[in-house]
């Protein structure tokens, strides 16, 4: 009976958020996370408003996972918890409340804007200072961390080179003079001398996720920390 | 002829084409030839690329291995960090099924297949056991009236062929002696540069790693170091610089094997562009020419 229930509610979530249901998985028996992008978390709420009249928030918990902001939107239906996941990036500092359609999730969101620094968006009572003074400074946000991935900083200029141009150590001009000099070809060969055998290197790194674990930004072809 | 397919990975053709100029010269001599490879990509990088994600790092390398396959010649590395990434990782793919189903899940969105066709090979394994010796002492011109101690390199240890960890490093000690250079034993040949720890802590790197290895050299009374490793040159011309802020000073020349070979085989030194290394390499060779 509860298995059925919680199949259900996924496919329920699934077929009407589309591309926006990215995954769900059942952690053990009454204990169901789904992941969706973080603009249908609005949607997401108002669909199980729609659908389960017995639906209580419990809480939002937020993580700041050096790259991203990673919000988990906590329910209870019917003996059934189930999280929403959604992963915001840092740079885009904003959370879209959720209170308008959930009273209850006034405080929590406050609590989190405070804490972390993050902007609320449409929030019925945008005020700072709930559980940090009025005149706490606004760039020392306590859990706040700075903008980081998994790379050590002397690794850093290494992923990027290798990500952005295939190779792991820029050629300087001297470098191309003394190989012309030499007889020798300018890039040897290298994927970044081609338009084709780049772009299909790129499109193979994005095939396997290591752009994203190291926080690839691709738009601006380095890394989203320095 | 001897052919291959030539994979010159970052370090060589970006930051030290002196080995590179070097090897082609050798080449031509012993009658080798390398194919170069167009398109290819670094090996990859081992220790950000494969500790991070182990599918990216056999994907960069599957990809790059399918061109020795479309070339049909086995695959030959001037660098030993290549050399490593490239051989475990077509190890693995030739014996982990599901890993290269996985691989090649990715490889076929762009019209490649690795197959497991192609051996990949040390330049220090082709010399020695494809052009042999013989070819190479007859090459040989212009003996190198030097003392030299040698540096394999941690990676040319990683065997797969046989249960001798020794049997590569052997191999170079017995293409270096071709040259006319007295090999001289300074007891740590084992221990590693330090160039991978730079990036952890420079300190320990150069005082813990290269600098004991370095006074040892100096001790025994050798003229140059020989390397087979571009990283592992790097280590040893820029740490024993970077060496100077220590108060520790070293000026030992450090050259390829592929440098040694090209100048026993009689290529003049300015065509060797031996300026670009930053120990004293220059310096020792034209005192060789005076002598």
């Amino acid at each position: 009976m509860t298995a059925d229930f919680e199949s259900n509610l996924i496919s329920y979530l699934r077929e009407n958020l589309g591309e926006d249901f990215l995954e769900a998985y059942k952690q053990r028996e009454r204990r169901i996370f789904v992941k969706v992008e973080p603009s249908a978390v609005r949607r997401v709420v108002q669909l199980l408003k729609n659908r389960y009249p017995m639906l209580r928030f419990m809480t939002i918990s937020a993580v700041d996972n050096g790259l991203d902001m990673e919000y988990l939107y906590h329910f209870h239906i019917d003996g059934i918890v189930l999280t929403v996941r959604s992963l915001k990036p840092k740079e885009d500092n904003t959370l879209e409340s959720i209170a308008y359609l959930i009273p209850a999730a006034n405080f929590i969101e406050r609590e989190i804007s405070d804490l972390f620094g993050v902007t609320l968006i449409e929030h019925p009572e945008p005020k700072h200072g709930l559980v940090l003074t009025k005149d706490w400074p606004d760039d020392k946000r306590p859990l706040k961390k700075p903008l980081e991935g998994i790379l050590p900083p002397k690794a850093r200029p290494v992923a990027e080179a290798l990500i952005s141009s295939s190779c792991v150590a820029p050629i300087s001009s001297f470098i191309q003079r003394k190989r012309e000099a030499a007889g020798l070809s300018k890039s040897a060969g290298f994927a970044f001398a081609d338009e084709k055998s780049i772009s299909e290197f790129h499109s193979m790194i994005k095939d396997t996720n290591l752009s994203e674990k190291v926080g690839f930004d691709w738009e601006k072809r380095r890394l989203r920390y320095k | 002829m001897i052919r291959y397919a030539f994979f010159l990975g970052c370090q060589i053709p970006m930051r030290l084409p002196n080995i590179e100029i070097a090897a082609r010269k050798v080449f031509e001599r012993v009658g080798l030839e390398a194919v170069d490879l167009l398109g290819y990509s670094c090996c990859p990088e081992p220790v950000i690329s494969r500790l991070l994600d182990e599918m990216a790092a056999l994907t960069i390398s599957a990809r790059n291995l399918t061109f020795a396959e479309d070339l049909g010649l086995d695959l030959m590395t001037l660098c030993n960090g290549c050399y490593e990434t490239l051989i475990e990782a077509n190890e693995v793919l030739k014996h982990n099924a599901e890993k290269r189903n996985r691989v090649n899940e990715i490889l076929k969105r762009y019209g490649r297949e690795y197959k497991g066709k192609v051996e990949v090979k040390h330049v220090v394994e082709v010399l020695y056991e494809d052009v042999g010796l013989d070819k190479i002492k007859n090459c040989v011109v212009k003996p190198q009236k030097l003392k030299i101690a040698l540096h394999y390199g941690c990676h040319l240890y990683r065997e797969y062929k046989s249960p001798d960890i020794m049997r590569k490093p052997n191999m170079m000690k017995e293409i270096a002696v071709q040259t006319g250079v007295e090999i001289v034993n300074y007891g740590l040949e084992r221990l590693c540069c330090g160039y991978p720890s730079m990036q952890a802590d420079e300190e320990f790197s150069l005082k813990k790693r290269l600098l004991i290895k370095l006074d040892r050299i100096k001790d025994a009374g050798a003229d140059a170091v020989v390397t087979a490793c571009p990283a592992c040159m790097i280590q040893f011309e820029m740490g024993q610089i970077m060496l100077r802020s220590y108060g520790v000073k070293h000026s030992i020349p450090c050259i390829n094997l592929m440098e040694l070979l090209a100048l026993s085989f009689g290529v003049p030194y300015k065509e060797l562009h031996l300026e670009l290394h930053r120990s004293p390499v220059l310096q020792l060779v034209k005192r060789m020419e005076v002598v």
